[in-house]
């Protein structure tokens, strides 16, 4: 009896603790969208913090993300060349390596690659500026740290993830036609057909904002699992293990979600 | 009232020209350029040009000390309150040190020091 009162407490506090964790992470997205629309926010200093941001987070790492999106979609497109071959399929092969590479295997890569690269250090930087009274002496200068500090990384890792996402997008789409046609410019036509088939308003529009949301996941996670960080120098590597965590499972969700969507 | 105190750090990512040129930058609205202009008068006032680049890891204690008071001057406030100097200043003798930073930042205001009592001999020598 006494197990089984002990179970559904901690049960009962897990889920407090993630509704509350939900509700922190709703809060503050609120509070930077509100600033958004503030006049003041977009001064010379935020619009420089944000460049810097998306230089960091996308420009970069751009020839690192372009060799890495090559060698994977090559070896997808192969992949499904080789077994659209085996099985006569192989009209469909450029439909499929849209479908699975463009649409939903290279944007959830994205966000793994800019997660793991930038989410991280973010979840770290912050921990770190929260535990040091960083934060707290940027108040006392009246510096305000939502716009100084976090707003430019949303919208950094935001942009930063639309536009890699973009640009492995429009790689795989010519490696896709390479390894089908080959230099010829005659499959063109068919490939260029099979591409306005598939990108209709919805899909297009379903892939901006999974790409937006995926951008908001590896940044806005890390920021508030950082600003829940105890004034404790050792919990900081606990917070970059639970901000990372909960990344990891919100890219998934979203993904999952978007996959429901379109084929459920 | 502008705060000196240990548990008032500077931004550990930033040069010391950047801490002291945030607050131009973002209370006054200055420009970029403005702003560092600014921030490098205070650090020429205060004697200290040379840190400009130095960030806080790379500062020695009254290297980091002369920022944040930079930092503090550079707010403008008319009270300025430097919170148990001894604290931050261990590698100088800090009521000399604070006292020829105080003659050369020609600073309007009231400056104040909150310091241990057991403390107070070394401000009388």
């Amino acid at each position: 009896m006494n197990f089984l009162a002990a179970s559904i407490e901690s049960l009962g506090a897990k889920v407090a603790g993630w509704i509350t964790v939900g509700y922190g992470m709703f809060a503050f997205l609120v509070q930077a969208s509100l600033l958004l629309l503030e006049r003041s926010t977009w001064n010379r200093a935020t619009y420089d913090v944000v460049i810097k941001q998306i230089y960091f987070t996308a420009v970069q790492i751009l020839h690192v993300f372009l060799g890495y999106t090559l060698v994977i979609s090559w070896l997808i497109i192969t992949i499904i060349l080789s077994t659209a071959r085996d099985f006569g399929l192989t009209e469909f092969a450029s439909e499929m390596t849209i479908r699975v590479l463009v649409l939903e295997l290279l944007p959830f890569l994205t966000a793994l690659f800019i997660a793991l690269r930038s989410g991280s250090a973010i979840n770290t930087e912050v921990a770190l500026m929260k535990v040091n009274n960083e934060l707290d002496a940027l108040a006392h200068c009246k510096v305000p740290p939502m716009q100084f500090e976090f707003l430019p990384r949303l919208i950094g890792g935001v942009v930063s993830v639309v536009t890699l996402a973009g640009l492995a997008g429009l790689l795989a789409l010519l490696m896709g036609y390479i390894a089908i046609y080959g230099g010829s410019t005659a499959g063109f036509e068919p490939f260029t057909q099979t591409i306005a088939k598939i990108f209709d308003f919805r899909i297009v529009a379903g892939l901006l904002v999974k790409c937006v949301l995926f951008g908001l996941a590896v940044t806005l996670i890390p920021v508030t699992a950082g600003l829940e960080t105890p004034k404790k120098l050792f919990m900081v590597p606990v917070s970059v293990l639970r901000g990372m965590m909960r990344v990891f499972f919100a890219i998934v969700a979203i993904e999952v979600v978007s996959l429901a969507l379109k084929y459920v | 009232m502008a705060r000196v105190a240990l548990d008032l750090p500077l931004r550990a990512n930033l040069s010391a020209l950047d801490n002291i040129a945030l607050i131009p930058l973002y209370q006054r609205h200055y420009g970029a350029d403005e702003s560092t202009r600014q921030a490098r008068a205070m650090l020429e006032q205060l004697g200290h040009a040379e840190i400009a680049l130095l960030r806080d890891p790379d500062m020695t204690p009254s290297q980091r000390f002369v920022t944040q008071l930079a930092r503090a001057l550079i707010l403008k406030r008319p009270r300025l309150v430097i919170d148990r100097p001894g604290a931050m200043l261990y590698d100088v003798p800090y009521p000399a040190f604070i006292g020829q930073l105080a003659a050369q930042a020609e600073m309007t205001g009231i400056w104040e020091i909150f310091d241990f009592s057991w403390n107070q001999a070394l401000y009388q020598a």
